[in-house]
């Protein structure tokens, strides 16, 4: 939730999961729900024909935290959207008595395109106001209808190294800085700097609700220029056909694009984007691009969320010192 | 310049945007040449089996005819054409999403129609700009109309959808929301519109503004329920396109048959978008308002994606 919000919302985890999927009524394979990276693989099913697809959705939410809160009228609702067709279903879902939220999801193919977004919101009564959004799931799900390889694909190194006196040489020029993204090799990574006082233990660590809140924003911050340092390599990097079109790159070049390119140009499909973004770059209109980078990099790295919170966690505290 | 039928291919095809952006030349933007038609249908793909439903000549004959009775103010064809373009022109919106439909109506069936409702003055000249002919779908000249459409009509009834695209800043403004595919929002906000509430360009970008701020803190679904659009229905209304005549030039078509919109939703709604409306800020409400329903062509107000 990337707004501060003028009434209490919930701190606690909103956790969705799909617990199964249904085409036409017959039930998908499980293998086809990935709960690790949270996606749903339709486009993976070998039935080219289908019209209804049934969802069957299970939410957790901070029950404690609701009991003892100050919201009425709990409302859990699941929303599926596709910008491309202005799609949106949603179903209310209900407590069960084992504690959790459940209901299912309907939505027909007719309606998507490629991909669709999955996401809860809770919403309550607070302060004598109905409707009020008071909490959002962590984390999407997303819905694969026309893509063969699922987006989540995440490969990124952390690596721990003294910039001074680590085997890196090159690294030594940095050596003032907390890290640094390198995307050159096969595989991205971030050099964190344990000669800089204070930072690998501040993000191994454990710690208060502020301290935890301010980590989320420092690696909030690291992955979001993780992220567009990739994006602009894997544009940079893209190699063209005879006809001059950029052919899809591979390895996690390929991820990064297919996962971002939605975000950075929202209204074109995944494959006109990568011409689009080629052509930025090579006939200009890539600087007028790099606001739509940071903000997919930024949904990435999930940075709105983890600043609200740090924020709301800081302003929380210092109310509790008065 | 004027493109008589007898030009045109029978069907439509799917044009993808590389192509159709590079035959977008200044005089072509300009109006000073058309489009290469053969090396446009020959850089489309065909539709596959074909249907009535692609068949171009009744979409040709209604541009024919919006451009005949609203050369005086063009910008009235948009409130005509709209729910005709609809019903006559029956997909989904999984083929709505692909604007390679858009892109060859605009530059093989009707370039012409294009510039006779967008050329303007740019900074480039008197043209139309290439939006208007491959572009996103609240700016492309026949997917704004065919969404518009789509997103604001009630059921089978078109008259909101009609309602919405006589007022400009509803295509420009709210076209682009994310809101309005709640579709108890998208009815209450031609509601305010049939009540007068909301009558200018600036009134209705205040509160498109207002209703999408409001969104963030409030979960319209919730104080608004919706019941999922009727599919099946769907479905039935584009196979009858094979059956379906000519759509009527005076009386609205009926569109899907899918389900009206929940009355107690959008009255919810009403009351609360009025209430926003009475407290949002509209630029010159103090200094008397001034009715243009054109401009702010520019609006910034990006669409925004978050669902909530």
């Amino acid at each position: 939730m990337n707004t501060v919000f003028p009434y209490p919302v919930l701190t606690g985890d909103i956790t969705l999961e799909v617990t199964a999927v249904k085409l036409d009524g017959r039930p998908l394979p499980l293998s086809m729900i990935s709960r690790d990276h949270k996606v749903v693989a339709l486009h993976e099913v070998e039935r080219s024909r289908w019209d209804e697809a049934r969802l069957d959705l299970r939410v957790v939410l901070p029950e404690k935290e609701l009991a003892d809160g100050p919201w009425d009228d709990v409302a859990c609702l699941a929303a599926l959207t596709e910008a491309s067709t202005n799609a949106r279903a949603t179903a209310r879902l209900r407590r069960s008595d084992a504690g959790w939220w459940s209901g299912s999801l309907v939505f027909h193919r007719d309606a998507h395109l490629t991909r669709a977004s999955l996401t809860v919101a809770v919403a309550a009564t607070v302060d004598g106001e109905s409707g009020r959004l008071v909490g959002m799931a962590e984390e999407s799900w997303i819905v694969e209808l026309d893509e063969r390889i699922p987006a989540r694909k995440q490969e990124l190194n952390i690596h721990e190294t003294d910039f001074r006196n680590g085997s890196e040489t090159w690294l030594q020029t940095f050596q003032d800085a907390p890290w640094v993204v390198e995307t050159t090799g096969d595989m991205p990574t971030v050099h964190l700097n344990t000669g800089f006082e204070g930072l690998v233990d501040f993000l191994n660590g454990g710690g208060a609700p502020v301290e935890r809140a301010v980590r989320g924003m420092l690696a909030a911050q690291i992955a979001a220029e993780a992220w567009t340092a990739m994006f602009n390599a894997a544009v940079g990097d893209l190699e063209c056909d005879d006809e001059g079109r950029p052919q899809w790159p591979t390895g996690w070049r390929d991820g990064v694009l297919r996962s971002m390119l939605p975000d950075v140009l929202p209204d074109l499909s995944i494959s006109d984007a990568l011409m689009e973004v080629h052509l930025r770059l090579t006939e200009g209109g890539w600087q007028e691009l790099q606001p739509r980078i940071q903000y997919a990099a930024a949904r990435r790295a999930k940075t709105p969320k983890n600043i609200a919170n740090g924020l709301r966690a800081m302003s929380r505290d210092v109310e509790t010192e008065r | 310049m004027s493109t008589t039928s007898r030009d045109l291919p029978e069907q439509i095809a799917l044009l993808p945007d590389v192509v159709a952006s590079r035959y977008l030349t200044h005089s072509v933007l300009a109006g000073r040449e058309r489009p290469p038609q053969l090396a446009l249908i020959r850089g489309s793909e065909p539709m596959g089996t074909p249907a009535a439903r692609w068949t171009v000549e009744p979409l040709r004959q209604l541009i024919d005819v919006a451009m005949r009775r609203h050369d005086g103010d063009r910008a009235t064809a948009d409130a005509w054409l709209a729910p005709r373009l609809h019903a006559t022109l029956r997909i989904t919106r999984r083929e709505a999403a692909d604007t390679r439909i858009w892109n060859f109506l605009a530059m093989v069936v009707a370039p012409d129609y294009v510039l006779w409702r967008h050329k303007g003055v740019t900074k480039e000249g008197d043209r139309a700009t290439t939006d208007r002919f491959v572009g996103l779908h609240y700016k492309q000249t026949f997917a704004r109309l065919w969404w518009a459409a789509e997103l604001f009509r009630d059921g089978d009834d078109y008259e909101p959808a009609r309602l919405a695209c006589e007022n400009q800043d509803v295509l420009n403004t709210m076209l682009r929301l994310a809101v309005i595919d709640h579709r108890p929002t998208a009815r209450a906000v031609v509601r305010l519109l049939e009540k007068g509430l909301v009558r200018t360009g600036r009134d209705v970008n205040a509160l498109g503004t207002a209703i999408n701020t409001a969104a963030g803190t409030l979960v319209y679904d919730v104080l608004a329920p919706d019941e999922a659009p009727d599919a099946d229905s769907r479905r039935y209304w584009i196979d009858e396109a094979e059956n379906a005549g000519p759509v009527s030039l005076d009386n609205l078509p009926f569109g899907p048959d899918d389900g009206c919109v929940p009355g107690d939703s959008v009255d919810e709604l009403v009351r609360r978008f009025a209430q926003l409306f009475a407290e949002a800020p509209v630029r010159g409400k103090e200094e008397g308002r001034i009715g243009t329903g054109r401009s702010n062509e520019g609006v910034s107000l990006d669409k925004t994606y978050s669902p909530f």
